[in-house]
């Protein structure tokens, strides 16, 4: 009798006193489950994108708060890192303990998500609308649904510095077209004393930028990349590794920045925001960022001029980054009702008047833009017929085993294009043989791509 | 040498080995300045403008700029990070040190059957690398909804210091002259009160050095934490570091190594307050796999 | 030894012994059972040996555990600077424990922390080449980590800094808890500083270096992930890819933890030869030893 009442005093202490608290702190999914059971329409956020398009950050906060105004609902944002935000996911959802609402990169860095049954479709959760104009793109549909809606908006180039372009004795308002007029600038603005092409590949990202920009010249439509990546096209081709010929062809004009391989990709943004560099592979997310720096008129923004002779390379590459909603998810209601607030008329303006940023919306009014430089941006890439970015569709392992190595071998001048091709054949080879069941899945999803 | 009571450590002798002259002090100031530069360059550049770390990465810094460390900590990671860091490594520790300590003690003061198997089971496991583990340990813990909480991460830690920390102590323990033990059974003391009252206060040395080098080894872990902690609001201090801040103040390096100075920050100064628990912990922890 | 209920000694293993179960025990045999499946989530089909041909195929493979072993170089040098370090600091009295405290404190640095400073020290343009320049070294200063020739020496130079230190102080430590002093004798017979070194340093600290090169070995191969990991991801090219980050990658980047299963199996096997080597020294370096350093 005594026993039992202690224990039961006892545990009305921990309800109520202070050892719950240390409760709490050894398992606070326990608490964080409470809590949301009890408060509706409040939800978790897992995002990325300020590390890219410097001050999206704003237009986020703005939009959360603005969310809770209009439905009382609270929207908690983690803003996770760019190695990890999907890797994270992908165990958080292994492990049942997910966000409602979680950041996505395009294609293949979700699409396997997809395939483990980790992503809720959207169809039925989003509106129509939504879905129709807000930028998913068609590398986010399997099987016929919809599984990431679209945040901003970025196209693929060359960023250049004018000034450069001006005392090297080249047009800045016409920006090399053709290879050898690209080689020919690189020339003279080496010979000027600038370092033509800045970049840094040690943590791999740049070798992707380039794969996209270079290799899309060279391919008829995505399908030939997808059939590339799951072995149904050779890599051995010379029109397939061409791209990283050219690669190996500006390392040995030492057009490079010398300390490319020893720099990160954001590092390497500093060579051109320095004015270390003339050029700088580059997305149109990070423009605002270096017109911060280098003066409003100083930047312009190019496609990689052309080699190939592919049905794409006419076109500008353009991608979106997005959002999905977990199998998981505790509030999708929730979750899909922000989505839907993030892609209003008011917020798609207010991309560019908070943060000048392009949303990843065709409803959006680009008459708001008050920057040449973007304007036209704007009409030459996210206005015009583009390509997708063809390294959505790539596996995982041919990024840690064929891209990443060939492009640090490549800039490191130790290997060629050819090798290089030899390499990805390898790879490529290789990733069949471990992944039947990815072999499939790729299959099919490459029948929603050309349908 | 009787139990518990630690070797006295003597004064270097001017010593019969003496090579003698400037030669052994200049490589001594060599190796010195070869292990400090480093922590210097963190220090220094911490307090340096973004300008005057470009301009001069040897100057020293002045004006002392302190706003790196606010912008370092803000948003508040860094200390919920600390706070983690903090809560892993205590309570892997006080979980390690504790089971360990019983199991210790059956192993080196009672008999049963299995009893050296288990040691040397013990001993084989100090070997194996926690990587060999890492992919079913995480089936396993989804499956148990133990990822990504902070008791899943504990027991982990605990039980991969648990070999080593079962090893010391019961090579402390046999240590323990019998008599002790003898006197306090016949006394009519259980076995619990003896491992209190006996055997554990004699034991300092051999705690201290368990909580020295467990704590160093959960607090520095990187591998696990990175897998088995996929939330932010749940990230250890070298996560964070190497995930978050490393990618955010890759361009701003001043900060960057400001937040690695508040990082480094307790666990320097507890290694120079408290030097002495430090090394001698770790030279007599030296089996540690 | 006590005399006890038979049942009581296995109450005091059992939370201890069901913890190395959960950690070690379960998952190093279900390793195994991964290392035969297709694995996708928590399970998968079986498969035979296919992930462990595809490892063995797999020149990445090769590389890294060539890199491993090259990492056993730090070995030596780590046991050399610190045996030469620790007899001088021996001989030296004024200041030693000021270098002792100066050369330890890498050591309580964390592997991420000093490698994220390397990162930067030694990028082409970086503060350990310019110092170079400053001081006319020009040809000493190369691309330390954006080379394929030089990045896994950058990466042991960095592990050898961080973790010399322990050496240093752990032959100090035995040094200075002799109860004899040999070295008096050996001074008195008009031996040479290398003599003595070679004839009486080294052989009375034998038990000690044997165990030190066994733990450092063990390190290299299996505790160097945090320094690859923050400083290089294995590039540039496969150059500083290594067994660790080779099965994190599997397992968490590549969605192959079947694979990364084989190739932790294949690493369990190995560590076998470790274990032998465990046993061979723990024999070797008494328990008075461990207790006297205490």
């Amino acid at each position: 009798m005594y026993e039992s009442g202690r224990a039961l005093s006892r545990r009305r202490l921990l309800q109520v006193g202070g050892v719950a608290a240390t409760g709490a702190l050894l398992a606070p999914e326990l608490a964080s489950a409470a809590g949301s059971g009890a408060r509706a329409g409040s939800i978790k956020m897992w995002w990325w994108g300020e590390q890219e398009a410097v001050g999206i950050q704003k237009w986020m906060d703005d939009s959360i708060a603005g969310f809770k105004k209009k439905t009382g609902a609270t929207v908690s944002p983690t803003l996770m890192d760019t190695a990890q935000v999907i890797p994270q996911f992908t165990k958080a959802a292994a492990a049942g303990r997910v966000p409602d609402v979680q950041f996505l990169f395009n294609g293949i860095y979700h699409m396997e998500n997809v395939w483990l049954g980790y992503l809720n479709p959207l169809e039925g959760l989003v509106s129509a609308a939504t879905i129709k104009h807000g930028g998913g793109t068609s590398l986010s549909r399997y099987t016929g649904k919809s599984y990431r809606t679209g945040f901003y908006g970025l196209a693929f180039g060359i960023a250049y510095n004018k000034n450069h372009f001006e005392k090297a004795g080249l047009d800045p308002d016409s920006p090399p077209k053709t290879w050898d007029q690209f080689l020919n600038a690189c020339d003279k603005l080496k010979s000027k004393g600038y370092t033509p092409i800045g970049g840094g590949v040690k943590d791999g990202f740049l070798g992707e930028w380039w794969l996209v920009n270079a290799l899309t010249q060279q391919l008829d439509s995505p399908a030939d990349a997808l059939n590339l990546f799951i072995g149904k096209l050779d890599w051995r081709e010379p029109r397939y590794h061409e791209h990283w010929s050219k690669l190996a062809e500006l390392y040995k004009h030492t057009f490079w920045n010398d300390d490319v391989t020893s720099l990160d990709l954001g590092q390497g943004f500093q060579v051109f925001d320095t004015q270390k560099s003339s050029m700088i592979l580059q997305n149109t997310a990070a423009i605002p960022n270096s017109q911060k720096q280098l003066g409003k008129n100083a930047v312009g923004f190019m496609k990689l001029p052309r080699f190939g002779t592919g049905k794409m390379a006419p076109h500008p590459i353009v991608d979106t980054q997005g959002f999905g909603i977990p199998a998981k998810a505790k509030d999708k209601k929730t979750a899909a009702a922000f989505i839907d607030y993030m892609h209003s008329k008011e917020r798609l303006q207010a991309y560019w008047t908070t943060s000048k940023q392009i949303p990843a919306d065709d409803r959006f009014d680009a008459s708001v833009i008050n920057d040449a430089t973007i304007k036209k941006i704007y009409k030459d890439f996210f206005a015009a017929k583009q390509n997708v970015y063809i390294a959505d569709l790539m596996p995982s392992l041919f990024w840690t085993d064929a891209m990443f190595v060939a492009s640090q071998k490549i800039l490191g001048g130790k290997m060629d294009g050819e090798k290089a091709g030899q390499l990805a054949y390898e790879i490529t080879t290789k990733w069949k043989k471990r992944n039947p069941d990815s072999v499939k899945s790729y299959t099919t999803w490459g029948k929603d791509l050309k349908a | 040498m009787s139990a518990g009571q630690a070797v006295a450590v003597r004064r270097p002798r001017r010593s019969p080995l003496r090579a003698g002259g400037l030669l052994p002090h200049a490589v001594l100031v060599v190796a010195a300045l070869c292990a400090l530069g480093p922590l210097l360059f963190m220090l220094l550049t911490a307090f340096k403008t973004q300008k005057q770390y470009l301009n001069d990465v040897y100057g020293l810094p002045w004006p002392l700029t302190l706003s790196n460390f606010s912008e370092a900590i803000h948003g508040g990671e860094l200390y919920t990070w600390l706070k983690n860091s903090a809560i892993y490594t205590v309570g892997s520790v006080l979980v390690s040190t504790v089971a360990a300590a019983f199991c210790a003690f059956a192993i080196a003061r009672m008999r049963f059957r299995g009893q050296s198997l288990l040691l040397s089971i013990n001993v084989a496991l100090m070997v194996v690398p926690p990587v060999v583990m890492l992919i079913p340990l995480f089936a396993q813990f989804s499956d148990l909804g133990l990822v990504g909480t902070y008791r899943g991460v504990i027991a982990i830690y605990a039980g991969l210091t648990m070999p080593f920390s079962i090893y010391l102590l019961t090579s402390f323990f046999r240590t323990l002259p019998g008599e002790l033990f003898d006197a306090a059974l016949v006394d009519g003391a259980s076995h619990l009160r003896v491992l209190r009252t006996v055997v554990l206060p004699l034991s300092a040395p051999a705690l201290v050095t368990l909580v020295v080098v467990n704590s160093l080894w959960v607090w520095n872990e990187l591998l696990i934490a990175l897998v088995f902690l996929p939330e932010d609001d749940l990230k250890t201090l070298m996560v964070g570091l190497t995930t978050v801040l490393q990618g955010r103040f890759s361009l701003n390096v001043p900060v960057l190594m400001a937040g690695m100075v508040l990082a480094s920050a307790p666990m320097l100064l507890l290694y120079f307050a408290g030097q002495r628990f430090f090394i001698r912990g770790l030279t007599a922890g030296a089996l540690k796999g | 030894m006590l005399k006890t209920r038979p049942y009581i000694p296995y109450l005091y293993c059992l939370p201890a012994v069901a913890l190395l179960a959960l950690v070690f025990g379960y998952p190093m045999i279900r390793v195994i059972d991964f290392s035969t499946r297709l694995v996708r989530g928590s399970s998968g089909p079986f498969i035979g040996l296919d992930n462990f041909r595809n490892t063995l195929d797999d020149p990445t493979f090769h590389d890294a555990w060539t890199h491993s072993l090259t990492l056993l170089i730090a070995v030596p040098i780590m046991l050399a600077i610190s045996l030469l370090v620790s007899v001088l600091l021996y001989e030296q009295v004024r200041g030693w424990r000021i270098f002792r405290t100066v050369l330890f404190a890498p050591y309580v640095l964390a592997v991420p922390v000093a490698a994220i400073i390397a990162s930067y020290l030694f990028q082409l343009h970086g503060a350990v080449n310019e110092l170079f320049a400053a001081v006319g070294l020009d040809s000493l200063a190369i691309d330390w980590i954006g080379s394929e020739d030089y990045a896994l020496m950058t990466v042991l130079i960095v592990i050898v800094w961080r973790e010399v230190g322990f050496g240093i102080v752990l032959f100090l430590a035995r040094l200075m808890s002799q109860d004899t002093d040999p070295l008096e004798a050996a001074t008195i017979d008009g031996a040479s500083w290398w003599q003595r070194l070679r004839h009486v340093v080294i052989p009375e600290l034998r038990p000690t270096i044997e165990f030190y090169v066994v733990v450092s070995a063990i390190t290299m191969l299996s505790s160097v992930f945090g320094y690859v990991f923050a400083l290089t991801h294995g590039g540039p090219g496969t150059s500083t890819m290594v067994l660790e980050l080779y099965i994190y990658n599997l397992g968490e980047v590549e969605s192959a933890p079947g694979m990364a299963s084989a190739v932790a199996t294949i690493l369990l096997a190995a560590t076998t030869v470790l274990i032998a080597l465990m046993f061979w020294v723990r024999r070797r370096a008494t328990r008075r030893d461990l207790a006297e350093s205490l």
